[in-house]
């Protein structure tokens, strides 16, 4: 059976659909609750952990800051770490951004009646129809610049699902009949490609959280052990930077090889060529 | 294993049917290895097979029509898509049309063996890998 994968605009989802269908297919629920102990395997406080979930860096005080990638890294690792376990109903931790190339993840985008929710944001704000409006349009920008930031995906664009829910038209238990006929699909059966895509996300991701504890710029990709990364480095200081690399990729559990791909930093060496 | 499990392995690239047929005779199984599509379906029209192992980017025929031929023959074989443009789409269209299992290349023999004896499990012929050890 697949992986259930539940992304919302609202922020929080109903609740009743998850827990229907995980109770629907005996599945387990991995919701935004697994922060805590996520923030305490890498001892980093848990409210930054929600906040990076939520904010946009371009409009956060930790722009530029690596920071902001590296508590994204350590939510993606744990996460496709659980999902290997199958068997889960995952919601409000971003996985549908990050599961690729993992056919046996269903990927389903629940979305609210708009003209109901402008009414609700109005009541619960206290300001007109036209500004409710507005209100949800900007937030639909923020949350389409955070997807796109954090790891480059528009989360609203519905190709990027197989299903959209529209629950201002479906009833709760009609959704969980829906997402749970659809998980009986041959199409979304795991299968040897899916898994191992997974495991192979799961360890580049584990690479790359233990490379951004000290570095920046860095992207990983997985396959079968063989890791290759991708980072940025001054002509000086490459053979320090690809050893360095190497050495705390190669410390990473199912790591058998690394490689390292480093681009010149030019503007940077331009720079310093005229001081 | 209570029978030998009878496998056909369809790849045009000579090289894939040299290295696997070794690893699955190995463990105890009867390959026949075909380069081209149009002659492994005729073999298939003519012998049930347990297990077929098909790639799918092909000239003439491609895996997805040899999967049908299959089923349309002897369904239940297990056919066990092999290809080296793994997609997702690629890969849940071939679930759908009822393969086993979909394999991205490259891959290593023991990741197919494995797919194997999955497989055997399911056709009621489990292959007993310890009994096999014995006689590598």
């Amino acid at each position: 059976m697949p992986i259930i994968i539940i992304s919302s605009e609202l922020a929080e989802p109903e609740k009743e659909i998850i827990a229907g269908t995980a109770a629907s297919l005996g599945y387990q629920v991995l919701g935004p609750d697994v922060l805590k102990t996520i923030a305490s395997v890498h001892n980093v406080p848990a409210d930054t952990l929600t906040e990076a979930l939520k904010k946009s860096p371009a409009g956060w005080r930790w722009k530029r800051s690596k920071r902001w990638s590296y508590y994204l890294a350590c939510i993606e690792s744990e996460v496709l770490e659980r999902l290997k376990a199958d068997h889960i109903v995952c919601w409000g931790l971003a996985a549908h951004l990050y599961v690729q190339g993992v056919s046996h993840a269903l990927k389903i985008r629940m979305v609210s009646d708009r003209i109901k929710g402008i009414a609700a944001i109005a009541t619960e704000k206290n300001m007109s129809q036209q500004r409710a409006e507005k209100w949800l349009a900007d937030e639909d920008k923020r949350r389409q610049q955070w997807s796109m930031a954090a790891f480059g995906q528009d989360e609203l664009s519905p190709s990027l699902y197989d299903m959209v829910l529209n629950l201002g038209q479906i009833d709760p238990d009609e959704a969980v009949q829906t997402i749970t006929a659809a998980a009986g699909y041959r199409k979304f059966k795991p299968m040897t490609y899916s898994i191992k895509s997974l495991d192979d996300n799961a360890l580049a991701a584990k690479v790359k959280t233990k490379l951004l504890v000290s570095l920046s710029d860095v992207s990983v990709q997985a396959m079968d052990g063989k890791v290759v990364v991708t980072s940025k480095a001054l002509k000086r200081e490459r053979q320090k930077k690809i050893a360095a690399i190497k050495d705390i990729a190669g410390t990473v559990e199912g790591v058998e090889y690394v490689e390292v791909h480093l681009i010149n930093y030019v503007i940077r060496e331009a720079a310093e060529s005229y001081r | 294993m209570s029978k030998t499990l009878q496998i056909l392995l369809l790849d045009d690239e000579p090289i894939v049917g040299k290295r696997l047929k070794p690893a699955l005779t190995k463990i105890g199984c009867e390959v026949e290895v075909f380069q081209d599509p149009i002659a492994a379906v005729a073999r298939i029209d003519q012998k049930e097979f347990d297990i077929v192992v098909t790639d799918i980017r092909m000239d003439e025929i491609d895996g997805m029509q040899v999967l049908e031929r299959v089923h349309n023959q002897s369904p239940r074989t297990k056919v066990i898509m092999i290809t080296g443009y793994a997609m997702i789409a690629l890969a849940r269209e071939a679930m759908e049309r009822g393969a086993f299992d979909f394999i991205a290349k490259p891959f290593k023999p023991d990741d197919l063996r494995k797919v194997i004896a999955k497989a055997a499990q399911a056709l009621g012929s489990p292959i007993d890998f310890e009994r096999m050890g014995e006689k590598q």
